[in-house]
C-alpha cells in the first residue's frame, strides 16, 4: 500500500529558485529571520551566536512579502534580499525546464502536485508543450500559481469515487489492471543500479502498477516483485531464460526505443562487469551489441512465430510490443495485433535513453505526439482499438503530459525520465560516460551507486505517483468524469494553444 | 571482398584549453574541506600542488554540469553558471552547442553520444522543421560489429545517362561523360572568410596552413577542395598536387586560364554569369575529361537557372546559400521571402528537375549553413547529392568564430600557425564523425547506400505536413487553428 511520507532531497543544498542574500556585513546575528520564518530557512543553532547560512530552497519567495514573517522587511538591518539562484538559472533546457526539474523534486519530496503552468508545461515549443486543457467551466478557481503557498495548503484531492484504473489487455486472457494510468519504463540493469531498479520495483508494487526490467536480465533481488515486473525480450536477447518469461505478468518485446529508433544497443566492455556478464550470460570484458532489428523477424508472421514462442512459455502473461514511431506506425500497431499482442506501445522520438547519438535522439522518428492520434484513429478505423491498448512513452514529464496523451488517444502512458529525476537526476546526459551518473542514479559503480537508498528512492516514486495521481483525478474531476477511461481520445478535451509561451524570466517575479 | 572506405580517426587534442560550458565560482567561506573533490568524478575540483590544505581553482572547463559539487558542498560556497565566454560563441545560427559539438569531433573522431533524451526545441525553422524516418523491420544493419561498413556512402560527380546505346555491333554508340566517384558525400567549399589578408603581411601562411590541411584531409579522405584559383592554388598547382582540388573562378570576365591546371584538376567550378557557357566551352576544349560545375547562389529564379543550365549541358551545379543557410537577397531584385532556407530551396531545385525529367543530368552539390552531420543527411534528403561544407571546417581547426580576423584583431587560436599535419588529422576526425553518423540514419532507414537517399522525402516527416495531418484531426473543432499559421 501506497503511504505519501515527506522524503527530502539527500543533497545539504537542493537547487532552488530563490537565493536567500545574507549580507553579512550588515548582519547583527539578532536571529529575528529565525524566529520569523515558518518555513525554517532561517536557523540559529543552539551554542552559536552566529545565524546559519540561509536555507534557500525552503524559501517561497515573494509570495509571503505581506504577511508578517517575510523577513527580508523585518530585518532591523535589512541585510536580507531575495535573488535568484545562480544554479536554478543553469540548470534545465527546453522540454525538461528548470522549473519541471525542480518541481518534480519537490512533489517526489511531498507527494503533492504543484499547479500553474510552470510545472505543467516545458518550453519545447511544440507537442504537448502548445497543448492545453479545455476545461468546460473554471469558475471556482482563482489566480493560478499562488496554491503553493506554503507546500501544504494544496492537500491530495479528495478522490472518492473517481478511478484511474487501466485495463492492459482487452483481449482474450489474462485480465491484468493497474490503479494508475502508467507504468515504469524499461530501463536495464547497467544503465541503471540494482537499487534503483528495487525503488522502482517496491513504488510500482505500493501503487499496484508496473515497472520494467529492460534488456539485460533480471537480478534476483527482483524475484520478490515479479507480479508488478515487465520483463523484455530485445533484439539481442540479453538475459532472457525461460524462467524470466514464466516469472512474469507481461512480456514486453522490444523492436526499438524511441530516443534511438533503428540503431540497436552498444555496451562497452569495460561496463560488462563480472555481475553484468552473468545476468546477460555473456563474457566479462566483451563488448556487447544488441542488433537492430530483430535478425530473426521479417514480417508479421515472423513477429507473430516470437509471441507464440512467449505465449507457449508462459500462456498467462500478456504481451507488449514496444515500437518507436515511424511514418508507418499505424500499420505496425495493426501487425502487432495480428501477431497477437495485447499492448502497443509507442516509445516517442524524445524519449530517454542511458545511451545514444544525438542525432537519433533529434532526429529520427516523429515525436509521440503524432504517433498516438494516428494509431488511436487506425485502429479505431481497422474496428481494433477495443482490442489493442495503447501505451504511449518518450517525452511524458508530468502528470499533464500523460493526461495529454490518453486524451489523443492512448490508454496509459510510461514514464521514464520523471522517475530517475524524481530520484535526483539533472538530466545532465553524462549516464555513459567514465563512471556512469554522477549522481548515483545510471551507474553501476559501486561507489557511486551508492548515494541512492533503496527506501529513500522507493519513498520519493511512491511520492511522486502520488502527485500524479491527485492531479489527474483533479483534471477528470474539472471535466465532470468519473474514469481516466472516459478521457480516452477525447480530443475536444484539448486546444491547441499556439500563445503559450513559457515565462522564464523571473526577474518580473522578484 | 573488396576494402571498405574506412575513415581512419585518431585523437588530436586541441592547442588551446577548449572553452567549457559552465563556470564554477569557489566562495570565500570554502573550508577547504575537499568534499567537491570526492563528489566530483570529472576532476573538476583538487587541491593545490604547492599547498595542499587548499583547494585549487575549479578546472571548470571539465565540468560537465552535474552540479554535486553545489549541492554537497558543505558551506554552500560553490556557484555554477553557464559561462559567458561559451555563451558568446558563434551567433543565433552557428550556436555555441554547434561550435563545441564540432570541436568535440574534430578532437575525438567519435559520434556525440550523451544519456538522457533530446533537449531541445521540439521543431524549428530549416532543417530543424523536419525528421528523418526510420523502419522497424530491415535487413540488418548492425549485426554485432558488423554491418555498418556494408553501407556505402560513394557518390558520383557527373552526368548520368539513363541508359547506354549500342549499335548491331555491340559498339557503344551513346557519348559517356566523365564522372568523378566521391567516397563520401561532403566535399570542402570555399572558406567564407579569411584573415584580413591586406592588413596582414603574414597571410600567406595563414592560407599555406589552413590550406594545407584541407588539402591534406581531402586527398587522405579521398574527397576534394573547392579553392579560389588564386595564388595558393597556384603554388599548390605547381607542386603537382591538384588531383583533390577544385579550382573556383569566380570572375569570369577577366579570367584567365591556365590550360595546365585546366588539364591536371579533375573538376573545375566557375561562378555563374549570364555567358558562362562560352568559358564552359573554352574549358571544355582544353580538356574534355575535365568535369565543369557552374555555382549558382540560391536566390530569386534559381530553378530557372539550373533549368537552362542543364538543358545547355552543364554536368554538376553548385548551388550555395549563405553562411546562414538563408537565399541570397539579390540586389536590385525583389527580395525572396518565400522558401528562403536552404532546405525548402534544395526541394524546390530538386522537384522542378524531376518534373522534368532531367534530374540525372546534373549533380546537385549544396552548401550554405551546413552545420552538423545531421544537415548532411537531410539536404540529401531534399534532393542534393552531395554537400560542401565551409566553417566546420575552420571548427575542426579550433576556430571560435569570433570574427576578430574581420576586424583585423589577432586569431586567438592564431589559425596561421596550424601545423597541417594536425591540422589534416582534425578535419579528418570531424569528418570520419559526421559521416558514422550519416550511417547512423542509413543504418536506422535500412539503406545500403548514400546514393538511394537523394530525395527521398518519403524518407522524411515534414513539420509542416504531420503537424496539418494530425491535429487537424484532433483540433478540427478549433476553428482558430491554422496549420499554416
Amino acid at each position: 500500500m501506497q503511504t505519501v511520507k515527506k522524503a527530502p532531497s539527500r543533497f545539504p543544498n537542493e537547487i532552488s529558485e530563490i537565493e536567500v542574500q545574507r549580507d553579512l556585513s550588515k548582519c547583527i546575528n539578532c536571529g529575528t529571520c529565525a524566529k520569523l520564518c515558518p518555513f525554517g530557512v532561517h536557523e540559529r543553532k543552539t551554542g552559536y551566536n552566529r545565524v546559519s547560512k540561509p536555507l534557500s530552497y525552503r524559501c517561497i519567495g515573494t509570495s509571503c512579502e505581506d504577511k508578517p514573517f517575510y523577513c527580508v522587511n523585518h530585518c532591523p538591518r535589512g541585510a536580507l534580499s531575495l535573488g535568484v539562484s545562480s544554479e536554478y538559472r543553469t540548470i534545465g533546457d527546453y522540454r525538461w525546464t528548470r522549473d519541471l526539474i525542480i518541481g518534480t523534486w519537490k512533489q517526489a519530496e511531498t507527494g503533492i502536485p504543484l499547479k500553474g503552468q510552470r510545472y505543467e508545461i516545458g518550453n519545447s515549443g511544440g507537442g504537448f508543450d502548445r497543448i492545453s486543457f479545455n476545461f468546460p467551466d473554471d469558475e471556482g478557481r482563482g489566480e493560478r500559481g499562488d496554491e503553493n503557498i506554503g507546500q501544504n495548503a494544496f492537500l491530495p484531492s479528495d478522490d472518492t469515487g473517481i478511478s484511474t484504473e487501466i485495463d492492459l489487455n482487452k483481449r482474450e486472457g489474462t485480465k491484468i489492471s493497474i490503479r494508475v494510468p502508467f507504468y515504469g519504463g524499461g530501463m536495464s540493469f547497467g544503465s541503471i543500479s540494482l537499487s534503483v531498479m528495487l525503488a522502482k520495483a517496491k513504488a510500482a508494487r505500493a501503487w499496484g502498477t508496473f515497472t520494467c526490467t529492460g534488456e539485460g536480465g533480471y537480478p534476483e533481488a527482483l524475484k520478490e516483485y515479479d507480479d508488478n515486473v515487465i520483463t523484455q525480450v530485445a533484439t539481442g536477447l540479453f538475459g532472457v531464460m525461460e524462467d524470466t518469461i514464466q516469472r512474469v505478468k507481461i512480456v514486453e518485446f522490444k523492436y526499438a526505443q524511441g530516443a534511438k529508433p533503428g540503431l540497436g544497443g552498444h555496451l562497452l566492455g569495460d561496463k560488462v562487469t563480472a555481475e553484468v556478464a552473468r545476468m546477460r550470460e555473456a563474457i566479462s570484458g566483451s563488448s556487447l551489441f544488441s542488433p537492430f532489428p530483430f535478425h530473426s523477424v521479417y514480417s508479421v508472421e515472423d513477429h507473430k512465430k516470437h509471441l507464440d514462442w512467449i505465449k507457449e512459455l508462459n500462456p498467462n502473461a500478456i504481451v507488449s510490443v514496444k515500437v518507436s514511431t515511424p511514418t508507418d506506425v499505424d500499420m505496425v500497431a495493426v501487425g502487432s495485433y495480428y501477431a497477437g499482442a495485447n499492448i502497443i506501445h509507442l516509445d516517442g522520438s524524445y524519449g530517454g535513453t542511458g545511451a545514444a547519438p544525438d542525432i537519433a535522439k533529434k532526429n529520427i522518428a516523429m515525436p509521440i505526439e503524432y504517433a498516438i492520434p494516428k494509431v488511436h484513429e487506425f485502429l479505431k478505423r481497422e474496428g481494433l482499438r477495443d482490442t489493442m491498448t495503447i501505451i504511449a512513452s518518450g517525452g511524458i514529464r508530468t502528470a499533464h503530459d500523460a493526461l495529454k496523451a490518453i486524451a489523443l488517444g492512448a490508454d496509459g502512458v510510461v514514464i521514464g525520465t520523471a522517475e530517475l529525476v524524481a530520484l535526483g537526476c539533472v538530466r545532465c546526459g553524462n549516464c555513459e560516460s567514465g563512471r556512469g551518473c554522477p549522481r548515483g542514479i545510471a551507474t553501476t559503480d559501486p561507489e557511486l551507486s551508492e548515494a541512492v537508498n533503496v527506501e529513500w528512492g522507493a519513498q520519493r516514486l511512491i511520492n511522486l505517483y502520488a502527485a500524479w495521481r491527485s492531479e489527474i483525478v483533479d483534471v477528470l474531476k474539472r471535466f465532470g468524469m468519473r474514469s481516466i477511461k472516459e478521457l480516452v481520445g477525447r480530443y475536444d478535451c484539448l486546444i491547441e494553444n499556439h500563445e503559450i509561451t513559457q515565462e522564464n524570466d523571473e526577474e518580473t517575479k522578484l | 571482398m573488396p576494402k571498405k572506405y574506412n575513415v581512419e580517426v585518431v585523437p588530436t587534442p586541441p592547442r588551446y584549453i577548449p572553452i567549457g560550458k559552465f563556470e564554477i565560482e569557489r566562495g570565500e567561506d570554502c573550508i577547504n574541506c575537499g568534499r567537491c573533490a570526492i563528489v566530483c568524478i570529472y576532476e573538476v575540483h583538487k587541491r593545490q600542488d604547492e599547498d595542499l590544505r587548499c583547494m585549487a581553482e575549479p578546472v571548470a572547463y571539465r565540468c560537465k554540469g552535474c552540479f554535486s559539487c553545489v549541492q554537497e558542498c558543505p558551506q554552500a560556497t560553490l556557484t555554477i553558471r553557464e559561462g559567458t565566454d561559451y555563451s558568446r560563441l558563434g551567433d543565433s545560427y552557428w550556436t555555441p552547442e554547434i561550435i563545441s559539438t564540432n570541436w568535440y569531433q574534430a578532437e575525438t573522431g567519435k559520434i556525440p553520444v550523451s544519456g538522457a533524451g533530446y533537449r531541445g526545441p521540439f521543431s524549428g525553422e530549416g532543417f530543424d522543421s523536419m525528421w528523418t524516418d526510420m523502419s522497424e523491420i530491415v535487413r540488418p544493419t548492425r549485426d554485432g560489429i558488423h554491418g555498418r561498413e556494408y553501407i556505402s556512402t560513394v557518390v558520383e560527380i557527373g552526368r548520368k545517362l539513363p541508359a547506354i546505346k549500342f549499335d548491331s555491333q555491340g559498339e557503344i554508340l551513346s557519348h559517356i561523360p566523365p564522372t568523378i566517384n566521391v567516397p563520401l558525400p561532403i566535399i570542402f567549399d570555399t572558406l567564407p572568410f579569411e584573415a584580413a589578408k591586406h592588413f596582414d603581411p603574414t597571410f600567406l601562411t595563414f592560407d599555406e596552413n589552413v590550406y594545407g590541411a584541407m588539402a591534406k584531409a581531402a586527398s587522405d579522405l579521398g574527397t576534394f577542395m573547392i579553392v579560389d584559383a588564386g595564388d595558393w592554388f597556384k603554388s599548390e598547382g605547381h607542386r603537382g598536387q591538384s588531383s583533390h582540388i577544385i579550382p573556383h573562378i569566380s570572375h569570369l570576365t577577366s579570367h584567365s586560364f591556365d590550360a595546365d591546371w585546366i588539364k591536371a584538376c579533375k573538376m573545375v567550378e566557375l561562378e555563374y554569369e549570364e555567358d558562362v557557357m562560352t568559358v564552359v566551352n573554352e574549358a571544355k576544349n582544353l580538356n574534355p575529361g575535365t568535369i565543369i560545375s557552374v555555382s549558382v547562389p540560391f536566390g530569386d529564379n534559381v530553378e530557372q537557372i539550373v533549368e537552362e543550365l542543364t538543358y545547355a549541358g552543364i554536368e554538376v551545379i553548385h548551388l550555395y546559400a549563405d553562411l546562414n543557410g538563408k537565399a541570397f537577397n539579390q540586389t536590385g531584385k525583389k527580395s525572396v521571402t518565400k522558401n528562403a532556407s536552404i532546405k525548402d530551396m534544395t526541394l524546390e531545385v530538386h522537384r522542378h528537375l524531376v518534373d522534368l525529367k532531367i534530374r540525372d543530368d546534373v549533380t546537385l552539390i549544396v552548401s550554405g549553413g551546413i552545420a552538423m552531420a545531421e544537415h548532411v543527411a537531410k539536404a540529401i534528403i531534399c534532393g542534393a547529392d552531395l554537400i560542401a561544407i565551409d566553417l566546420p571546417l575552420l571548427f575542426a581547426l579550433e576556430c571560435r568564430y569570433c570574427k576578430d580576423c574581420q576586424e583585423d584583431l589577432a586569431c586567438p587560436v592564431e589559425l596561421k600557425d596550424v601545423d597541417p599535419e594536425w591540422g589534416a588529422q582534425r578535419i579528418i576526425n570531424l569528418i570520419g564523425a559526421w559521416r558514422n553518423q550519416l550511417l547512423e540514419i542509413l543504418g536506422a532507414m535500412g539503406l545500403r547506400e548514400v546514393r538511394r537517399l537523394r530525395g527521398e522525402v518519403g524518407r522524411a516527416i515534414f513539420f509542416e505536413d504531420i503537424e496539418k495531418d494530425t491535429f487537424d484531426t484532433v483540433f478540427a473543432m478549433d476553428e482558430s487553428y491554422d496549420a499554416n499559421g
